[in-house]
């Protein structure tokens, strides 16, 4: 019987509570924002006291994210890539090179192109494209964001494709931990000495695709032995991640919030009560823009 | 109810004010620092519509502007956090 009335208490207009649930008097939303807070910021020495137990780093094997793009490509009657260890170097590179200089683009602040990657690990190309993703939790939400981008579903449907190579790297990017999924395409030009190499054209905003240049085009530089650690994904399970947590715990509170402004407004008009306060309608509506903001926020980034 | 149709102005510029906050959190996805920057000045807007309409209304009390305040930083603080995440 005590629980119940804790319960009525909290959440519906009662003498007990000055005929406005508990939960919407202004020391209780204070104390709600306020457990939020520390519940950031528990997030965040959790990370840095257990780094293998709550990590930012995501679960993304690049088999898989090549089973599931050549699912894709399965499913439009598309060859499928064969996976191309050079290429996984080179996209692993790439990937390495964005944490050291600090960029998130398909060219280097200096200027370096993808395809100079392709061709310092000695694959010599007829054809090359390039996706990147970052901030994703797993392959698959990573693979359906490029195809919900039209350019970027544009390289994983491409005809010319043969190969492809990708590089999954974690590490901090201006300030913020990440894991980079780099996904390198290719068709060598192997066989097919007639045809000049290709040269890095940018064709699309977003995703880039060589196409082959009938000039001249000077021959790539001898293949450099460069060695790069792949991140495991054994290595790299995320336990809880920071970004779901956070959604979750947000989903949760302002559904309560909204359930609880719902019943005031029915009992409100009901009992006919008079109070001084906010317009409960207005709080209704404010977090019902935020619970629409919680619902579209969607963790990663595609270039 | 009622209040909604009595004040039909009030609450198309508090909607107003909703769907600016919503639309610049959506397009301005890619910058993180003016994600929270719309959040801040929805927070804002919407303390100062509640002052704005109970003054109007004559119902304009201390507790009611805190009211506004701590629906506002609780608004506020979700946003931020998932922002903070993404």
């Amino acid at each position: 019987m005590q629980f119940f009335k804790i319960l009525r208490h909290l959440f519906i207009p009662h003498e007990s509570n000055n005929q406005k649930a508990k939960i919407l008097h202004p020391s209780s939303l204070s104390l709600i924002a306020v457990g939020l807070i520390a519940f950031q910021l528990i997030l965040g020495f959790a990370h840095k006291a257990f780094p293998n137990v709550l990590g930012y780093a995501a679960n993304i094997s690049p088999a898989e994210v090549i089973r599931l793009t050549n699912v894709q490509r399965a499913a439009n009657g598309l060859n499928a890539l064969s996976e191309n260890s050079i290429l996984d170097s080179a996209a692993l590179a790439k990937g390495n090179d964005m944490l050291a200089k600090g960029y998130w683009a398909h060219f280097a602040p200096d200027g370096t192109s993808p395809w100079s990657f392709f061709l310092k690990f000695g694959y010599k190309y007829k054809y090359a494209g390039e996706n990147l993703a970052r901030d994703f939790q797993d392959a698959s939400s990573a693979v359906n964001a490029w195809m919900n981008s039209p350019s970027h579903k544009e390289n994983i449907l491409n005809p010319n494709y043969r190969e492809i190579g990708i590089g999954v790297v974690e590490g901090s990017l201006a300030g913020a931990d990440t894991t980079i999924i780099v996904q390198f395409f290719g068709a060598p030009l192997s066989g097919e000495a007639a045809i000049p190499v290709a040269k890095a054209k940018e064709t699309l905003p977003l995703a880039v695709n060589p196409t082959p240049n009938p000039s001249f085009t000077p021959s790539p530089t001898p293949a450099e032995v460069v060695t790069y650690k792949q991140g495991t994904p054994a290595a790299s399970i995320t336990f809880v991640s920071p970004f779901n947590s956070t959604k979750n715990l947000s989903l949760l509170v302002t559904g309560l919030l909204i359930l609880v402004l719902s019943i005031d407004i029915i009992v409100v008009r009901r009992r006919r009560i008079a109070r001084i306060g906010g317009r409960t309608l207005a709080h209704l509506a404010y977090f019902g823009m935020i619970l629409a903001v919680i619902l579209i926020l969607r963790a990663g980034q595609i270039i | 109810m009622r209040d909604l149709t009595r004040h039909l102005s009030h609450y198309m510029a508090l909607f107003g004010i909703l769907l600016a906050g919503f639309a610049g959190l959506i397009i301005f996805s890619y910058d993180k620092n003016f994600q929270i920057g719309v959040a801040l000045a929805l927070s804002a807007s919407y303390v100062a519509w509640g002052v704005t309409h109970h003054y109007l209304h004559k119902d304009l009390h201390i507790e009611t502007f805190f009211e506004y305040l701590a629906v506002a930083v609780l608004g506020f603080v979700i946003i931020f956090s998932l922002v903070l995440r993404t």
